[in-house]
């Protein structure tokens, strides 16, 4: 009797369990699982957005043509009447064939992304859509950049507010200001001082110093744009990353500093033979997160730089919203999973998953 | 931790750095509430000054009309109010279904409870951008209005996260806590209800704290579905769309009070919460 109450009870606690997760599952599969399964099917397809043209499946043809590149070599141009290559009279080098004419036109049309020399040859990088390529290319210098900076930055400021001193906690509050300023808001704090006059805070202090004339224009000139960028990623997060470093760096306990105090080791041997060490798993997790985060960068890109320069969020966005190209954002929205899914499964990995 | 030596110069050179951390965490900001405090001509001022001079006699000289400009601005305010609607309504969705799942999860005994941790857990690293078309097709489709398209997705990150958090919190209270419950005649949801969740009250502010902002912050999903029905946009879209009453150029100065005016609550709100904060975002980034 006892047995078969206990039982019944046990029963009861099970289904009492399955009630409560529904709400949250439910909400999930709406909103995560159903529309992941759809843009996985979409992307195989050149379904546009609120058209009348019917959609067909495509197969691979929309990463095709996002991932296609090609090299080409670039011939000299030569002059028809001597046979001898082109010499720019102003610069004294070899003029070379525009590299429209030796990229590939089919199954679509290449563009030139880049050119470089290689043993006294000239090459050139084509694409079929060199926005996408760029755009990969500056989600990935972005990350590597800026979480470098943010870790190394977040460790710095982690260990000088790891110290005893008067003010502690209201050093700590300073800390969490940029993290709660909105990512939106802190871009457009930084565009306007990074106005291209000495109306803007850097041209300003540029001039001053002499560094400058004061007239950069960050956010237009192709070179400044990405360091601009990280600029504001780091001011906003690093304060992040200290706080999870810190968070790190109190774990560890006091006596083993006071022990290599005793045997003699100095402060910087202690960094390396104690801190660093024992902190690994900390800061592991801390750029690993950051680094997820970095990835999927949409909100910098699309207040700062727009349509001038893409991050693949923002060009996602761009594809869906400006072009109705749904099969081709999905294509998009698939590379950026798998990229970031990759990353995870590293997280997973460092981490272990504690269920019990 | 380090100890602080009694050398002067250590001394003097620590303070030195702290003061270059905090100039450096601060300035952006104090950037633009000095900004805010500029009329149009003191904005074209060249070079800037640090704080809000007046053009030709060169005296301090503070202009308040930027922040009035923000409140005149009808769709700044509308911002304002959507934001506040959602992001509360995120909030409190994201604390009752989560909270639900994670009493269940931590406390409960039941088949699949394992996978259903590792699905959460896979969840919390979920990228949104990357389902953005899919949902944007659903809401069109199901026609649903933009600010309560904006909460339901706002779960793809709060809802996972308040749940693995509040998990780990439920799994810490004892277990005879249920089971004296019990014994006095308690249903599970009984004493979930009138026990637990009173008990996990700390938790339930962090994350609801946290879930706050991140709805607050939200710029993807709001741009997106909101490019369709404008009187919908949220503080970061209203933001980013910005036209100011005065000025006849970009309004940098009413942009500038507007930030201001956004970030203060958020500002305070962390200041009083800070403990629970730091804790909630290590306990994510940790165990999440």
């Amino acid at each position: 009797m006892a047995r078969n109450n206990s039982s019944d009870l046990a029963k009861e606690e099970q289904r009492l369990a399955y009630k409560l997760l529904i709400p949250a599952f439910l909400i999930l599969i709406i909103i995560a699982i159903y529309p992941l399964g759809q843009v996985f099917y979409s992307s195989f397809t050149d379904r546009e957005f609120a058209s009348a043209k019917k959609t067909s499946f495509i197969g691979l043809q929309n990463y095709d043509k996002l991932l296609s590149f090609t090299i080409k070599k670039l011939p000299a141009e030569i002059d028809e009447e001597t046979g001898q290559k082109i010499i720019n009279p102003d610069t004294g080098k070899v003029e070379y064939e525009n590299p429209i004419r030796v990229l590939p036109r089919k199954p679509y049309l290449y563009r030139p992304l880049q050119e470089f020399n290689l043993f006294g040859n000239r090459y050139v990088i084509g694409s079929a859509d060199t926005d996408f390529i760029k755009s990969l290319y500056n989600t990935l210098v972005f990350t590597i950049v800026s979480v470098l900076l943010e870790t190394i930055l977040g460790l710095g400021i982690a260990l000088v507010v790891n110290s005893e001193f008067k003010g502690r906690g209201m050093m700590r509050a300073v800390m969490l200001v940029p993290w709660a300023v909105i990512t939106v808001v802190s871009a457009r704090m930084w565009e306007w001082m990074f106005e291209p006059s000495r109306i803007g805070l850097f041209n300003m202090l540029f001039e001053k110093i002499g560094l400058t004339d004061g007239n950069t224009a960050f956010l237009s000139m192709s070179e400044y744009q990405l360091p601009s960028l990280i600029a504001v990623d780091v001011w906003k997060t690093t304060p992040f990353m200290a706080l999870l470093i810190l968070a790190g760096l109190q774990l560890i306990p006091n006596e083993l500093y006071e022990a290599a105090e005793v045997d003699g080791a100095n402060k910087i041997k202690q960094f390396f033979n104690i801190t660093l060490p024992l902190l690994k798993p900390s800061l592991a997790v801390a750029l690993i997160f950051r680094t997820l985060d970095a990835l999927r960068v949409f909100d910098v890109f699309q207040v700062m730089l727009a349509q001038k320069r893409y991050s693949m969020a923002s060009y996602n966005y761009f594809q869906l919203i400006s072009g109705r190209n749904m099969g081709m954002a999905s294509a998009i929205g698939v590379i950026i999973f798998i990229l970031i899914f990759v990353f995870a499964l590293l997280y997973i990995k460092v981490l272990g998953v504690e269920t019990e | 931790m380090n100890k602080f030596r009694e050398n002067p110069v250590q001394r003097a050179l620590f303070y030195i750095i702290l003061s270059i951390i905090i100039v450096y965490l601060l300035f952006p900001f104090y950037w633009a509430v000095n900004s805010s405090l500029k009329s149009e001509s003191q904005l074209s001022m060249t070079p800037a000054t640090f704080i809000p001079k007046d053009p030709v006699t060169n005296n301090v000289n503070i202009y308040w009309k930027n922040y009035k400009g923000v409140f005149a601005n009808g769709s700044f305010v509308r911002g304002l109010f959507n934001s506040l609607i959602v992001a509360t309504s995120t909030t409190l969705l994201a604390l009752t279904a989560g909270s639900f799942a994670a009493f269940a999860l931590g406390k409960l005994r039941f088949k699949g409870k394992k996978p259903s941790l590792y699905i959460i857990l896979a969840m919390t690293m979920f990228p949104q951008v990357t389902v953005l078309s899919g949902l944007y097709a659903i809401i069109n489709l199901l026609n649903l209005g933009a600010l309560f398209s904006m909460v339901l997705t706002y779960m793809l990150f709060t809802l996972p996260f308040t749940t693995w958090v509040l998990t780990s919190f439920f799994r810490e209270l004892p277990i005879e806590i249920m089971q004296s419950a019990q014994v006095d005649g308690a249903t599970p949801f009984q004493t979930f209800r009138m026990i637990l969740l009173p008990l996990t009250a700390p938790a339930l502010v962090t994350t609801g704290l946290l879930s706050f902002i991140a709805a607050w912050n939200e710029y993807l999903f709001a741009l997106t579905f909101t490019s369709i029905d404008p009187d919908a946009r949220t503080v970061p879209v209203a933001i980013q769309y910005f036209s100011g009453e005065f000025a006849r150029q970009e309004p940098f100065g009413e942009i500038m009070a507007a930030a201001v005016v956004v970030t203060i609550p958020i500002v305070i709100l962390v200041l009083i919460f800070q403990k629970r904060i730091v804790a909630g975002l290590t306990a994510g980034a940790v165990k999440g």
